[in-house]
């Protein structure tokens, strides 16, 4: 038997015969391993859960013009009030967007206005429904969104106005007629109940308002850049608007990131001190029983080095069993966690092995370490007596 | 004939107590020395010098002609492993392994791990059918006779046994002799036995008594 396969089996063989201590201390390492491993899994995807997070509150920066006071709300929230109409200008909100590289981030442009209908006005508000859809991923639609000439209504305008998907409106503006067929009717539980929602370059062209908007809104990669800062950039470019954080999504998006990983690192080092401390106690006692063993493998021609590498394989082995464990179990903890906490399946992220793996062997090393000394110390003759202490002359 | 063990003024002392006291020794190879004495005799103290377990206090004390001072912790473990078979008392087998592996333990340590022939060595000491038997599975007699195969396999030059029958009945007593004589024939190594036992010290081709770490009865070399 070739001595690497000798050391493998007399390690297999005493990790066995001790097996309810080595299932402990993988348990300990592999705790240990666990918070580590879910900890790294979880901060490395909670920019993109909180991201996607961010996209079932709508956007995080709104554009609105600067002598503009209108009312600025969504899904509920109100973020400020409307007073006299004003515009932006389309072309130059683009491309400012492009400018601040942010050409390709999602956002809407929105023209609210109001257009004769029946016997009064009815307020319109004109968008592109393939923006709306990406960034309000709330509206709920009754019937189809809209295709070409369509437009979708509030649900309590149309209650007000007796509307059915399938009915031809004839709108009247500032400067023509326009029909428009109803596709679906929304409902949001919010300020849009109670608009009509139309192609936007239709209502600029009946509001005599071509490439002319109200207001945009935006939203941007938080975990990337803090929305204030990405709203203080288009700012600086846009300087006849005013860019605004929707402070409450992006400072619950900023605080939920931080307090998650403060929680999570508290947690994480309390576990790895505890388990290092247990895991010492348990590799101590270990060798005082073993000291007898050890004095023994000294007696028959064993040199420290021959004897500490018995036990730093069996560290090893418990290290590596331990890592893989918490590996498995951390990877679980990050999927719970990405389910209960964002409802949605969690990442398998393999990068994190040698983390894993490194910390139950770090562990299991440095809590051992005490323990390997004395192996290294112990007299041959005082151990073999059961004489524990490492003697002098060693 | 040519000294196996030449200790001179050998002393060992453990802070103000000196368990060996200037001893003045010879062992001429392949002889069966007996060393008996009271316990706190010093006759341990010397089976840890002579084994290489430990280092003397001053004289000087050389083993198949290595001057034992000389030897750092590195050159005793070799001097352990390559020249001395240690029998003890208490047996100390390693209890999660076979009879055949706490055998194939010694190997491992003096060069290889031969299977074959560390199942020769138990079959040569009457437990070919206890192989795979663990310490606990066999009795005190099947256990020494185990510790005995592991402290030949290597063929030692020296043997040493300390109190090798002390916790055995009368016939598995003879058994370990009658043993340790045959292996003795074959290998022809010295053997220097530790015993409170006259019928046991017997057994020996002479016979020293130590008390209180010094040399009583018994000559310094072989008549």
């Amino acid at each position: 038997m070739g001595r690497g396969r000798w050391l493998f089996h007399i390690m297999a063989r005493s990790l066995f015969w001790r097996r309810g201590r080595s299932l402990l201390l993988v348990l300990m390492l592999a705790m240990a391993s666990s918070l580590v491993t879910a900890l790294g899994v979880i901060s490395a995807s909670i920019g993109t859960r909180v991201t996607q997070e961010l996209q079932r509150y709508g956007a995080n920066v709104v554009i609105v013009p600067a002598a503009a006071r209108m009312d600025v709300g969504s899904g509920g929230m109100n973020f400020g009030v409307v007073s006299e109409p004003a515009y932006l200008d389309e072309g130059a909100v683009e491309q400012a967007l492009a400018s601040a590289g942010l050409g390709q981030a999602a956002h809407s442009l929105h023209l609210r206005s109001a257009l004769h209908y029946g016997n009064a006005d009815v307020p319109v508000e004109g968008v592109h429904f393939d923006q709306i859809r990406k960034l309000f991923p709330w509206w709920q639609v009754q019937g189809e969104w809209p295709t070409a000439g369509g437009a979708v209504v509030g649900r309590d305008l149309a209650a007000r106005l007796r509307l059915k998907t399938g009915d031809i409106l004839r709108l009247k503006g500032v400067a023509t007629e326009i029909s428009v067929r109803i596709d679906g009717i929304v409902a949001t539980g919010g300020e849009e109940d109670r608009s009509l929602y139309l192609d936007l370059p239709a209502l600029q062209e009946a509001a005599h308002l071509s490439g002319r908007v109200t207001q945009v809104r935006l939203l941007t990669d938080a975990g990337r850049e803090k929305p204030a800062a990405t709203a203080a950039r288009i700012q600086t470019l846009l300087p006849g608007a005013s860019v605004r954080e929707v402070r409450q999504v992006a400072s619950t998006s900023e605080g939920l990131l931080r307090k998650v990983q403060l929680l999570l690192l508290i947690v994480t080092l309390v576990v790895v001190v505890a388990c290092g401390a247990s895991v010492a106690g348990t590799m101590g006692s270990t060798v005082l029983e073993r000291s007898r063993e050890i004095g023994l493998l000294k007696a028959l021609g064993g040199t420290r080095g021959h004897v500490l590498l018995l036990f730093v394989i069996e560290a090893v082995v418990l290290g590596v069993l331990g890592g893989v464990a918490g590996f498995l179990a951390g990877s679980g903890i990050a999927f719970l966690a990405a389910w209960s906490v964002f409802a949605t399946a969690g990442e398998f992220l393999p990068r994190f092995i040698p983390a894993a793996l490194g910390v139950s062997l770090l562990l299991a090393f440095v809590s051992s370490a005490g323990s390997f000394m004395a192996v290294f110390r112990l007299d041959p003759v005082a151990s073999l007596r059961g004489e524990y202490h490492a003697h002098e002359n060693a | 004939m040519t000294a196996c063990i030449e200790a001179r003024q050998l002393s060992r002392s453990y802070g103000d107590i000196t368990a060996l006291k200037s001893l003045d020794l010879e062992v001429p190879e392949g002889e069966w020395l007996t060393v008996m004495g009271h316990s706190g005799s010093g006759k341990s103290t010397f089976l840890n010098l002579v084994g290489g377990l430990d280092r003397p206090t001053s004289g000087e004390l050389r083993i198949g002609g290595v001057d034992m001072l000389t030897l750092d912790e590195s050159g005793l473990a070799r001097f352990r492993r390559e020249y001395v078979g240690i029998i003890f008392q208490q047996h100390h087998l390693i209890p999660h392994l076979s009879a055949l592996e706490n055998v194939m333990m010694a190997q491992y340590f003096h060069s290889v791990v031969d299977e074959a022939e560390a199942r020769s060595a138990l079959e040569r000491v009457g437990l070919g059918a206890r192989l795979a038997n663990r310490p606990g599975e066999l009795s005190g007699g099947e256990q020494q006779r185990v510790c005995i195969a592991r402290a030949v396999i290597n063929s030692p030059r020296l043997l040493l046994a300390d109190e090798p029958t002390g916790n055995l009945d009368h016939q598995n007593t003879r058994v370990v002799l009658d043993l340790l004589r045959e292996l003795r024939a074959e290998e022809r190594f010295t053997i220097v036995l530790v015993t409170h036992n006259d019928e046991v010290a017997a057994w020996g081709d002479r016979t020293i008594r130590l008390d209180d770490g010094r040399l009583v009865s018994g000559t310094m070399v072989t008549p």
